[in-house]
């Protein structure tokens, strides 16, 4: 091998390890900002569970509801018209 | 002049969640007795109904509450189907609005569920027998 050669050698070996640190450096790039948007998200997600109303969302049995007393929540009166519906007749 | 209590079918009927009844209103000044109105009372996802509920607060209230609406004088549930502007009279089912009328005499309670056609009455019966058959006995 020529000393000509060897330097061509070394100049395609120098040209293409900085490809791959190129191509290297775009993909670490690309997880890094793929895993922050996943992080995120994640966090989110966990700080967002006590904010859900999963009664009104899940679990909505009336429209509305119209009392003479005060104080007495809404969903007591959608209780009791489901539970006397199905009140056997030998419960007490 | 009264207004028909059929004519004045009240909250969903009209899409007001609020609006009272002439059922509600003929019972919500009753002496010690809690009355509340639910609209849209869901039987399932595609069907609800207006329930009138009363309360009784004392055994004086609760035997008035019996006495008026002609309520056996029984332990456990008592039920019929009653007619609108009277919901003690006992009904059979011809088309027309109803009250399917339900007494607990454990939680001094009775419910007048509005039913305005078939779909209703269907829903509520399988409401309270798929409720029922999940019952642990």
């Amino acid at each position: 091998m020529t000393t000509f050669d060897k330097k061509w050698e070394h100049e395609e070996q120098q040209g293409l390890l900085q490809r791959l640190r190129g191509e290297r450096g775009t993909w670490a790039k690309r997880r890094r900002t793929q895993r922050t948007v996943l992080a995120t998200v994640a966090v989110l997600a966990v700080a967002a569970v006590p904010l859900i109303d999963y009664s009104m969302a899940a679990d909505k049995r009336y429209d509305g509801v119209v009392c003479n007393r005060s104080g007495i929540a809404d969903s007591h009166w959608a209780d009791v018209a489901g539970h006397i519906l199905t009140v056997k007749s030998y419960e007490l | 002049m009264m207004l028909p209590l059929a004519l004045a079918a009240g909250c969903s009927h009209r899409g007001e969640a609020d609006a009272e009844s002439a059922l509600y209103k003929r019972f919500s000044a009753l002496p010690e007795t809690a009355v509340a109105q639910v609209c849209g009372f869901a039987l399932c996802d595609t069907v609800s109904v207006d329930v009138v509920l009363l309360q009784a607060e004392s055994d004086a209230a609760w035997e008035h509450l019996k006495e008026m609406l002609a309520v056996d004088d029984t332990t456990g549930v008592t039920s019929w189907l009653g007619d609108t502007e009277e919901p003690a009279t006992r009904a059979k089912w011809d088309g027309q609005p109803k009250l399917r009328v339900v007494a607990s005499h454990a939680k001094r309670a009775v419910g007048l569920y509005r039913l305005d056609d078939e779909r209703q009455y269907d829903a509520l019966l399988d409401y309270q027998m798929w409720k029922m058959e999940r019952k642990e006995l």
